[in-house]
């Protein structure tokens, strides 16, 4: 994928409000953004800027109140529910933060859950999970619960679930955050070797350390990008 | 998403709250047992009644009352049958046979010093009343006259042994007044004796003690004489006491009874009694399975608590299996599913909670009436256990439905926020 210099993310003139108590709040007001294919994109800006809002309309769990966004070619405003579970098992991977594991279920059957909800047979789906678990050195740790499991252990797990598909877009939404000072160096330089191999990466942050790591850095404010 | 892995993931959901989930699965097993308990006493005891019915007789026969049918039973009105109707009942499609019956009058049997009342049934041969119930001799033959089928206990007054009477003449006063004892409870005209010679006993248990079976021909003549009329006269004044009607099958009765109606008489069937009773038991199974569904709603109930509790505990995970491309329909079939075990495990250790319970009770029962032995009080059928397996997973479904749906609703944003 990284040959194409097509653009693989198109969002125009987003917008999004929120309904709270008496004035409306605009988390998008009018964000225009566009990324290319294989490109390192850091979205920086303070919190209350929007940037989460917009990481979640790109990864399919948001829709925007007004606008166009466009993602390898889907129209994710024309997508209904069963359309955006879809496009979210098929098209990106999502790290989250808080990393978001269910903690009753082996890393391996984590890591295996987006091929579940495709319909792919559980030999399969064990077999491809192993594979990416220790591509990102996981493998000794597949059998283990994520209540065993350090900081850093749960965020590769939860990038090996986000890979798993083999998504055109991965999505990063302060994935050091949760994460001590060796642990998230630790991870930048995997998001960074994953971009090498040419996986296009959105990650999100107010840490302008982090966004110096990605190729291209955008800020935001009130919902739009400054220069 | 597969179905075997929708199913893992289920059983692997109501194994984890197990104490909730035992809880839950109780209810449905009660619920369901209560009502295979209740159905199952309603069929036997419907078994019981029919089996007692079916020992009474033949349910291919229809028999032809003299009298019109009325709008009620209350206002029927004598009406005679004749030879001329008895041809008409013969022509009734599916009527394999036709057997007029003529009641002689009341009388006595004299032996031995002791006048026993009788009932002389005059009869055809072959006729439904006189088939397979022989103690000893055999049955009327055609073209016969002056013999009689008596009743086993008459029998053993004539001779020590009921094949001792076969064979032996003996006298039938018919006709004037018969008493019982000192007291006179029927007749009228002139008494006259009969001899006739016992060709048959039949076993007197299961029907009358005092009805002797002779001919037609001679039953008519003995009222004929009794009347001082001529025995054509008699036939054609008084007509026959009762004709029945054998069918090819019971499953044409109704048509017979209702091409009898339209000739004007009244028939009666079995198989009829049968139907009503059908329907009866049919309305006290309905009230007694409605009994039972209500402790079904009450589990009912409780898997809806259950499966709001659980849609409420894996807020989050619902979230996290939304976000990672679990689509709505999933969300909604994973706690379908999780309902269905639930309602099939209850309903499953239910049906055997009810059969178990039910030959538990039987047993009980047989020992505290240790020389009666009852028939089966509870019968289980089939249909029985898998309604009830199926009702359990009806309800259980039911109950999920809504908090399915409010599983499948949550936006999977706020779900992953939640704490």
């Amino acid at each position: 994928m990284a040959e194409s210099a097509g653009l693989i993310v198109e969002a125009d003139r987003l917008e999004r409000t929120y309904e709270s108590g008496t004035a409306p709040v605009a988390a998008l007001a009018g964000l225009s953004l566009q990324v290319r294919r294989g490109e390192f994109l850091a979205v920086m800006g303070p919190s209350g800027s929007g940037k989460s809002t917009l990481l979640n309309i790109l990864a399919g769990l948001e829709r925007p109140t007004a606008g166009r966004v466009t993602v390898d070619g889907v129209d994710l405003s024309a997508l209904d529910e069963n359309g955006l579970a879809r496009y979210r098992r098929g098209k990106v991977g999502i790290i989250f933060q808080a990393f978001n594991l269910l903690p009753r279920y082996r890393v391996i059957d984590n890591v295996a859950f987006p091929l579940l909800f495709a319909g792919i047979a559980v030999d399969e789906r064990l077999r491809r999970a192993a594979a990416i678990l220790d591509r990102l050195g996981m493998g000794p740790r597949a059998g283990h619960r994520p209540s065993q499991l350090s900081g850093g252990e749960l965020q590769r797990t939860a990038i090996a679930r986000a890979l798993i598909t083999d998504p055109a877009l991965l999505l990063a939404d302060e994935p050091t955050g949760n994460l001590d000072s060796a642990n998230g160096e630790a991870l930048l330089a995997l998001m960074a070797e994953l971009h090498a191999r040419g996986q296009t990466i959105v990650l999100v942050t107010h840490d302008a350390a982090i966004a110096a790591r990605a190729q291209r850095v955008v800020r935001m404010r009130d919902g739009r990008l400054v220069a | 998403m597969r179905t075997s892995d929708l199913l893992a993931l289920a059983l692997g959901n109501v194994g984890r709250a197990r104490v909730r989930s035992t809880l839950t699965i109780l209810g449905v097993a009660i619920g369901t047992a209560l009502v295979v308990l209740l159905i199952a006493l309603a069929s036997g005891a419907e078994e019981n009644v029919k089996r007692s019915i079916f020992s009474i007789g033949d349910l291919r026969l229809v028999t032809v009352q003299p009298f019109q049918p009325g709008s009620t039973g209350l206002t029927a009105v004598a009406r005679t049958i004749t030879d001329d109707n008895v041809a008409k009942f013969r022509l009734i499609p599916h009527v394999d046979g036709v057997y007029r019956q003529f009641d002689a009058p009341l009388g006595t049997l004299l032996e031995g010093g002791e006048d026993a009342p009788i009932r002389p049934q005059g009869i055809e041969p072959n006729a439904p009343v006189d088939r397979g119930d022989l103690l000893a001799g055999r049955h009327l033959a055609p073209n016969e006259r002056a013999v009689a089928v008596v009743p086993g206990n008459l029998a053993r007054l004539i001779a020590p042994t009921v094949d001792g009477a076969v064979g032996r003449k003996v006298t039938l006063r018919l006709g004037g007044a018969v008493k019982l004892g000192q007291t006179r409870i029927a007749g009228s005209g002139t008494p006259r004796d009969y001899v006739m010679t016992i060709v048959g006993v039949f076993d007197e248990r299961n029907t009358s003690q005092t009805s002797v079976r002779i001919a037609l021909d001679d039953a008519i003549v003995a009222a004929a004489e009794n009347r001082g009329l001529a025995p054509e006269d008699m036939r054609r004044m008084t007509g026959y006491s009762g004709v029945s009607l054998e069918t090819e099958d019971s499953k044409y009765v109704g048509d017979v009874v209702s091409s009898v109606q339209e000739l004007g008489y009244s028939a009666f069937s079995l198989k009829q009694v049968i139907d009503q009773i059908d329907q009866g038991f049919g309305v006290f199974r309905g009230i007694l399975a409605g009994i039972g569904g209500v402790a079904l709603l009450v589990a009912a109930i409780g898997i809806a608590n259950t499966m709001i509790m659980a849609v409420l505990e894996r807020t989050r995970e619902i979230g996290i299996m939304k976000a990672v491309g679990a689509a709505p329909q999933d969300i909604r079939l994973l706690f379908l599913a999780e309902a269905g075990v639930v309602g099939l495990f209850g309903g499953a250790i239910g049906l055997a909670l009810g059969i178990g319970g039910g030959k538990v009770i039987e047993e009980i029962i047989r020992q505290l009436n240790p020389r009666t032995n009852p028939s089966n009080i509870f019968v289980v059928d089939p249909a029985l256990a898998l309604g009830s397996l199926g009702l359990a997973l009806l309800v259980s479904l039911v109950a999920g439905f809504l908090p399915s749906r409010r599983a499948m609703r949550m936006s999977a944003l706020s779900a992953l926020r939640y704490e």
